[in-house]
Parts: structure tokens; sequence; C-alpha cells
């Protein structure tokens, strides 16, 4: 019982940190997302591309080989950084998911039809009026079911935190198995992920029942 | 309109490029170029630098600490129930450092990317039961060794009848760590076993567990810290096989300067009794190197 308490605590020690990448994350990379996705939509071409293929770099690279880069990286070619571990998972984190999230906003923004662009013009509304009067409420709703998918995806990528020794919740659990030759630990680190996930499904849902005043 | 718009945008991107770019930009530079710039940027800068850069000592003397790479595991580098770091390794560094006049700093590293740490100078020196191997020689410089590294045979208790020698594993898979001295013994004495490597010793002990692996081949000092009781491994037994040992020694950067100055130390705890002491302590008396 004494076990169970003292691994339960250095578990939500581990969670303590896995919450903090994921809140981070998400405050930074939800705002960044929609200039990226905003560029990959310009027609002016050279900045479509550059911003494809920023994207394309991004989510055709392992997030762990990325964690990696940000870290190890600067100081491998000869510049000396004092980044902290958990700066750099930041760093390469928000990079990562403003990159997908600017996709799901692209897919939002251009799923509005046309024709309501048309009539804003009609009326006489300006591009930026009709973006965020017409546009923009119909795009988050539209893009909260792939938003809350990757929200969720987030949770469980923290692991990857791992790989330049941040104390996340997996880290801590299999310390067990090499200090104490104690294997559940690690399997009980599911139950703090699976509760966590739980939590956020039932957020989103209640978001979607919110946002289910308009009709399309 | 537009053109103010793609302007604003554009000036926006290249702010981004700026703070995204550099690890973007070499995501791909460094999947192509990172073997080659290692080889040529090390005395590249060497050569540039020499007086001051080339000599890790001084380096290390100017921080005026040694950062200590680490993982934890019993018995060198782990804590106890006051969550104080102990350890014959631990304890070994601290004394070491007390003579060079060094703080040393430990600091917990994922066992995967520790050449990175060390070439990266995130850490000095990895202090942590690391065994002499001919391939790690290419990536660290090692002191002289303090511990022999004695590799063991695991199998489960209930198994423990069938296996006398090395030959009856003919056929069994055994796993090791890739690239650790376990994985070497098998090569040497289990030639025909069907050899399976695992990312870490503790991930072997798990296959043997779970009927995956006949055997595991690991670390004596692993492998008595982590079968017995009150373990998750207690159903798991050590076999009195010989098997061909290896050594523990501290890994620098290569070219280092500072391994002449631990090897003064490591001879000087070897006479003055300090490693015997600390071996009694952790049950390591019969790997000292006399």
């Amino acid at each position: 019982m004494a076990t169970f308490v003292t691994v339960s605590l250095k578990l939500l020690e581990g969670f303590g940190t896995t919450f903090f990448i994921f809140l981070i994350t998400l405050l930074l990379a939800i705002p960044l997302g929609l200039p990226i996705a905003l560029c990959s939509m310009s027609r002016f071409q050279p900045l479509r591309w550059l911003s494809r293929g920023f994207v394309w770099i991004i989510r055709g690279t392992p997030l762990m080989l990325q964690v990696i880069i940000v870290f190890y990286g600067p100081d491998l070619i000869g510049m000396p950084t004092s980044l902290p571990r958990m700066s750099a998972v930041v760093v390469a984190f928000v990079i990562n998911y403003a990159a997908y999230f600017s996709e799901i906003y692209r897919g939002g923004i251009e799923s509005i039809p046309k024709g309501q662009y048309e009539a804003g013009q009609v009326l006489g509304l300006r591009k930026g009026q009709i973006f965020f009067r017409i546009t923009f409420l119909q795009v988050i709703k539209r893009i909260i079911p792939p938003m809350s998918n990757e929200i969720i995806t987030l949770v469980k990528d923290t692991s990857l935190a791992r790989i330049i020794a941040v104390r996340e919740l997996i880290m801590e659990a299999s310390t067990f198995i090499k200090t104490q030759a104690l294997l559940w630990p690690l399997f009980y680190s599911g139950a703090f992920y699976l509760l966590f996930c739980g939590l956020l499904t039932i957020l989103f849902n209640r978001l979607e029942k919110r946002l289910d005043y308009i009709k399309v | 309109m537009k053109k103010i718009l793609a302007l604003i945008l554009a000036t926006l991107m290249l702010a981004l490029s700026v703070a995204c770019a550099a690890p973007a930009a070499a995501t791909v530079a460094e999947a192509t170029e990172a073997p080659a710039a290692e080889a040529t940027e090390a005395p590249a800068a060497e050569a540039t630098e020499a007086p001051a850069a080339d000599d890790d000592w001084s380096y290390i003397q100017s921080n005026g600490k040694l950062v200590i790479g680490i993982t934890e595991y019993a018995p060198m580098n782990y804590y106890d129930e006051s969550g104080k770091l102990i350890g014959f390794d631990t304890e070994f560094a601290e004394a070491a450092c007390a003579k060079l006049g060094l703080t040393p700093e430990f600091v917990v590293i994922d066992w995967d990317t520790k050449e990175l740490e060390l070439s990266s100078k995130k850490i000095d020196c990895i202090w942590n039961g690391l065994t002499v191997t001919e391939e790690r020689k290419a990536n660290m410089d090692f002191t002289a060794s303090y511990l022999k590294n004695q590799q063991v045979v695991v199998v489960l208790s209930s198994d423990a009848a069938n296996y006398t020698d090395a030959a009856s594993f003919v056929g069994k898979t055994v796993v090791a760590e890739a690239g650790s001295a376990g994985a070497a013994a098998i090569a040497a004495n289990m030639a025909d076993a069907d050899f399976v490597e695992v990312q870490a010793q503790s991930d072997a002990l798990l296959e043997v567990k779970t009927g995956k692996a006949a055997a595991a081949v690991i670390d004596l000092t692993m492998a008595n810290a982590m079968t017995g009781e009150g373990t998750d491994y207690s159903d798991l037994t050590i076999l009195p096989i010989e098997m061909p040992g290896e050594e523990y020694a501290i890994g620098f950067r290569v070219g280092s300067t500072a391994t002449a100055q631990l090897n003064d130390i490591i001879t000087a705890f070897g006479t003055d009794g300090t490693f015997a002491t600390l071996a009694e302590k952790y049950e390591l008396s019969d790997l000292l190197i006399k």
C-alpha cells in the first residue's frame, strides 16, 4: 500500500509535467496555426510555397526527431545554447502542432461555400468583414471535431519528451522498472492518460453542443 | 488591400521562419549532413580554437562543475527512500569531484541519446555503469576501468533446470540490450541461439518474464538488484553459467584531457581503500578491479 502511494505521487508529479507540456503547446500552437493557414491559402505564390513547404517538413518528419534536433542540433553545429530541456520540448511541440492545426484551419476555411463570400461582396462587405463576421464562427464550429482529435493525440505525444530526459509521466513510470524492478507503474500510468482524455472528450462534446445553434 | 495583406502575411511568415526555420531547416540539413558535419566540424573547431577549446579539462574547470550524465538504476545511481541520490557511482563521483575541486551535477539523461548529450556538451561525462566497448570508443574516451562488468544469464526459475550450460540455448530465443556487453557475450558463447536485441537491459528481463525469450544476458550488478524478493522479477533466476565479462569506466568526450585527471583519482581510490569501502556498501566487492 505504501508503495502504491509512493508510485501514485511520483506518477502525479510526472503527470504535472505532461500537463504543462500539453497546456503550453495548446496555448501557443492554436494561435500560431492561423497565420500559417492563411499563408498556405495566400494568392501570393512564394508565400504559399514557403508555408506549404514548412508544413511538409514538419508533418513529414517524426516529432521525436524534431525534439532531438531542437535540443542538440544547435550545439552540434557549433552554436552552443543553454536552452533548458523543457523549453526545447515546448519549441518543438508548438512548431509541430501549429503545422497540423494550420491544415485543419485551412480545411475549415475552404469548406465554407463560395456563395457566402459572393453574397457578402454583393452586400458591400470588405474581405476582412466577410472573414470575421461570416466565415470565422462557422469555421470554429466545423473544426472542433478534427481539433479535438488532434488535441487528444497531443496528450499522448507528450510522452516523446522523455527522449531528452524530460521527466514526464511515462519516464517516471518506467524509472520504477530500473530502480525497483516494478512493472505495474508503467501500466498504471495508462489510467492517468485515459482519465485526462476522458475529461477532454466530455469537454469537447459540450462545446460542440453549445455551438449547435448554427445550422448550415 | 490584397497586396498589403500579402505583405503583412509575408512579414509574419518571415518572423515565423526566423523562429522556426532554424529547427525546420535543420531537419532537412541535419538528416543528410549530420554525420559529415560532425566528422569535419570537430577537427576544424580544434584547429582554429586550439589553445582554449581543445582542452576539455580547462573547459570543465572554468565551469567549476562536472556535469555527469546518469540514468537511474540500482546499484549505480538511484534514489533512496528519503529522495537522496545514492549508489556506487554517485558516491564515487562525489568523492572524486571533492578531490578535483569541482561540484558534481547529476543530470538524468535518456540512455539512447547519451552520445548526443556528450558531444553537444549538455553533459561532460557518462558515469553510470558504462561498459567499455570498441564501438563506443568512436564516440567517447574512456578512463581506466574501475569495476568488472560480469555478464550473467537470467531465466525463469521454473525453467532453470532445463539449462545447464551455454550450449543448452541452441535454437532458443535469448535477448540482450543492443550493443551491450551482454550482446557481445551472446555472440561469443551462444552463437547458435536465436538472438534478439532489445532497447534496454530492463526490457530484456521483461521478455524473459513474459516468456517471449528463454534467457536474458545482462550485467550481474543489475541482475542482482532486479531479481529477488519484493521485485516484479522475483520469478527469475540467475544461472551459474560463466560468461565473458567486460569492464566499467567513465566516458568523456573524444580527446578530452579530463580522462587523465580521473585516471589519477581511480588509481588513488584503489590504493586508499575508497573503492573497497564503497564496493562493500553496495555489495560489489567481487567485481572490484585489483
